[in-house]
């Protein structure tokens, strides 16, 4: 397994380098108008002047090579229209710790309801729980996150009593960003985990183990709730540790200084820096996120195995 | 059981009386039995069809059949509703016909009748021709701002006053603010307004936003001076000379919302359709192969780590530099970037059932990989793929919304539940907030509709709930 992980960290690095390339090109096809807010009115010498120093005018490889020698030295590099200058590791040290707390504080919650729920569902199918489940479920995926969240905003605001936009040194002003953050996680998590368990509790060992005698209590929770949680468990590392994107409805509501929106932020302003080293620290987390994924996966079923085995296939 | 004996002749000789008294022919006493598969189950035939029982196992439930008839109903509405009679096209501003001033955020109504004015109202006529149909309002004329008039009658809303020679009444509210004495019961007085202010012909005011309105020419009794008429009979004020009602009303541009509404929830019920399929098609293929095949898994894995973190929006923004923005190009984008997600879970899936043993014992025998993933490991998951299936069709609809939000989406020229909504949200604290309620029902009846069935369908799908 280590020697497993070990692979996969190594290849990941290699895959960072791609994307990071790709990216980088990716970049360099976007329209010239879109470095300049007032392209028409500019003549030539100064979208030449200008271009020539944020270092557009280089050739591409020059131009990857200083990235990656920066990358190298762990200089992220000056943003270059979103703050003009300001380094980008301290704007990002700046916004991405409130993304995070409010990122994980929703996580937790969405974690702690949404299971138990899921769970409840699955024990008393059809009965009230799973009633209360299902329409919880249905009315968020039903309604567009864009849309409740505005609602919860104007209704919650009124009834605590405070006021619209975030505080953070109010503890209250955290509460309804963060469940409105959780509520699709909570639905999300109790859904799949119904379904799962569902299909799970049909299964032959299920009825075994009913007819030796274990109560319903250990089979849903030893062995029921272990089988249906092993492929939900895989997509948990990723969100906790996408927390640090923000959440760019949320944020831009309740104006939260966070990094939610900061990507399509900067990639429509075409601030090329800053969008290397947002999708620098993305990718980077997505990465270790899987492979955290795939390793408590296999921590929690052993059947499952990524090493080769000799003559499987 | 064989009879033997005087029991036996006794019996027959009953029978045959019996038959012979009820004069029944021979041939009717019998009759074919009727195929029952639950009666053929029980003697060890089976006629068992994985998708015809799922089938019939779904078509037991009622009330997700009744869904499904719904949302059937709601799909060919989208086609039916611009072949009916008296729509508004989805995309045509409509202007006043007078004034040519855009009918901007009218609430949405029943008909297009704004006042019913009783029989013998007195109006004015506007000189403007259209076949049946007349233009009136009861404005006599329009005081100019700071103008002064005389102020000979006050009743509270209204108040009586004569200007250059006419008489009339004015409103008097916080719309008009009038100049008022201490003591406006006292008349007569000089008063004025801030505003120009209308003078009418009636304490009431028979206009829109002090637009004409119109009613049909058989109604009125035109007097002489060919301004001013009288209503020969009880008739209905309208807003345009149509009966064709702003059912979910209009927009800021003056577009009708319901016709908007259909022709988006068309046009996102296509792009959803279009994108949950080549999601499919695409994701279940490579989720498989990444899957099974063990010494691909590496190399895949590293191909969506790639594909999964280039962001979104970069490649939003290329297509829509490169391509002129359009139905078109938005599916391509979210198809290009959506199926990723579909075949990392479906890779998950087989994951987790590749070694099971029954896989195990199928690859010991010798079975080829083509058979193992269409008959040992595709059926095992389709339960959860139909259930991914039905709610991508939303999610592909959400994504719409999102990347409308974000400025990427369709121009306004095409109205989607994307746009509609991201209009919509801005006024959600206002008078106009049915611009965003009507779009927002229409979406969540098609994704509760979608929820449900593909819940019931992928518990139909599942073996275990077939006998």
């Amino acid at each position: 397994m280590a020697k497993y992980i070990l692979k996969r960290i190594g290849a990941s690095l290699f895959t960072l380098i791609i994307i990071l390339s790709v990216v980088f090109i990716l970049l360099r096809q976007m329209p010239i108008e879109g470095y300049f807010d007032n392209f028409d009115k500019l003549d030539q010498a100064v979208i030449d002047a200008r271009l020539q120093q944020m270092g557009l005018k280089a050739p591409i490889l020059t131009q990857m090579q200083r990235f990656f020698t920066g990358l190298l030295q762990g200089n992220l590099g000056v943003s270059a229209r979103y703050s003009v200058g300001a380094p980008i590791a301290d704007i990002i040290a700046q916004k991405a710790p409130l993304s995070i707390q409010m990122g994980v504080l929703s996580m937790t919650l969405a974690v702690a309801l949404g299971i138990p729920l899921g769970g409840a569902m699955a024990r008393s199918k059809s009965r009230f729980w799973d009633r209360f489940g299902t329409a919880f479920i249905v009315f968020v995926n039903a309604i567009p996150a864009a849309v409740y969240y505005i609602f919860i905003q104007s209704y919650g605001s009124s009834a605590l009593g405070i006021s619209m936009l975030f505080d953070r040194s109010r503890a209250i002003s955290w509460v309804l960003p963060v469940l409105s953050m959780s509520l699709g996680n909570i639905a999300y998590y109790a859904m799949w985990l119904r379904r799962y368990m569902l299909d799970e509790l049909n299964k032959d060992y299920v009825q075994l183990a009913r007819a030796k005698g274990v109560t319903s209590r250990n089979i849903t929770m030893g062995h029921v709730f272990r089988n249906a949680f092993v492929p939900m468990i895989q997509y948990i590392p990723t969100s906790l540790l996408y927390t640090v994107g923000g959440s760019i409805y949320i944020e831009s509501l309740y104006s939260i200084p966070g990094m939610g929106g900061l990507l399509v932020d900067v990639i429509s302003r075409q601030d090329n820096p800053m969008v290397q080293a947002i999708v620098m620290i993305y990718s980077s987390v997505g990465i270790v996120g899987m492979l955290l994924g795939d390793v408590l996966m296999v921590f929690l079923d052993p059947r499952i195995t990524f090493a080769r085995k000799e003559g499987v296939r | 059981m064989r009879l033997f004996g005087k029991k036996a002749r006794w019996t027959e000789d009953a029978v045959t009386d019996a038959v012979r008294n009820l004069e029944i022919p021979e041939s009717e006493l019998f009759e074919f039995a009727k195929s029952d598969p639950d009666l053929a189950e029980k003697t060890g035939f089976s006629r068992y069809s994985y998708w015809g029982s799922t089938l019939s196992v779904f078509f037991k439930n009622k009330g997700t059949v009744a869904l499904l008839l719904a949302l059937v109903i709601l799909v060919a509405f989208t086609f039916i509703q611009p072949l009916l009679p008296g729509q508004y096209e989805a995309t045509r501003i409509i202007n006043h016909p007078i004034t040519g001033l855009q009918l901007s955020n009218i609430q949405p109504s029943l008909s297009s009748v704004v006042i019913t004015a009783p029989a013998g109202t007195e109006l004015v006529i506007t000189p403007w021709e259209n076949g049946q149909w007349a233009a009136v309002s009861n404005v006599i004329s329009t005081i100019r701002a700071r103008s002064e008039f005389t102020v000979t009658g006050f009743m509270g809303d209204w108040v009586e006053a004569s200007f250059n020679g006419q008489t009339g009444f004015v409103r008097n509210d916080f719309t008009t603010n009038l100049k008022l004495p201490d003591e406006p019961e006292a008349v007569p007085y000089p008063s004025r307004a801030n505003f120009p202010v209308k003078l009418h012909l009636s304490p009431q005011d028979l206009t829109n936003r002090g637009d004409e309105l119109f009613v049909k020419k058989d109604s009125l009794k035109i007097r002489g001076d060919g301004i001013t008429a009288q209503l020969a009979v009880e008739a209905d004020l309208r807003i345009l000379p149509t009966e064709a009602p702003f059912l979910f009303g209009t927009n800021i541009a003056g577009q009708d919302l319901w016709s908007m509404v259909w022709s988006g929830t068309r046009t996102s019920l296509f792009i959803g359709f279009v994108v949950a399929l080549v999601e499919a098609a695409a994701g279940i293929f490579v989720g498989v192969v990444w899957g099974y095949i063990r010494r691909l898994d590496r190399i895949m894995t590293e191909i969506y780590n790639v594909i999964d973190n280039i962001p979104t929006t970069i490649v939003l923004i290329l297509v829509a530099y490169i391509m002129r923005p359009g139905i078109s190009t938005l599916i391509f984008a979210m198809s290009i970037t959506g199926w990723v997600s579909m075949a990392r879970f479906i890779r998950n899936q087989i994951v987790i059932i590749r070694d099971r043993d029954y896989n195990l014992a199928s690859r010991c025998l010798g079975t080829g990989t083509l058979r193992i993933i269409t008959r040992n490991l595709l059926p095992y998951l389709v339960s959860v793929i139909m259930l991914r299936m039905a709610l991508a069709i939303p999610g592909a609809i959400g994504s719409e919304v999102f990347i409308t939000y974000i400025g990427l989406g369709l121009p306004v020229s095409v109205p989607s539940l994307g746009n509609l909504i991201t209009v919509g949200r801005k006024l959600v604290s206002t008078s106009q907030s049915y611009q965003l309620i009507f779009p927002t029902i229409v979406l969540s009846i098609v994704t509760v509709s979608f929820y449900i069935i593909g819940n019931a369908f992928a518990d139909s799908a599942d073996p275990k709930n077939h006998v």
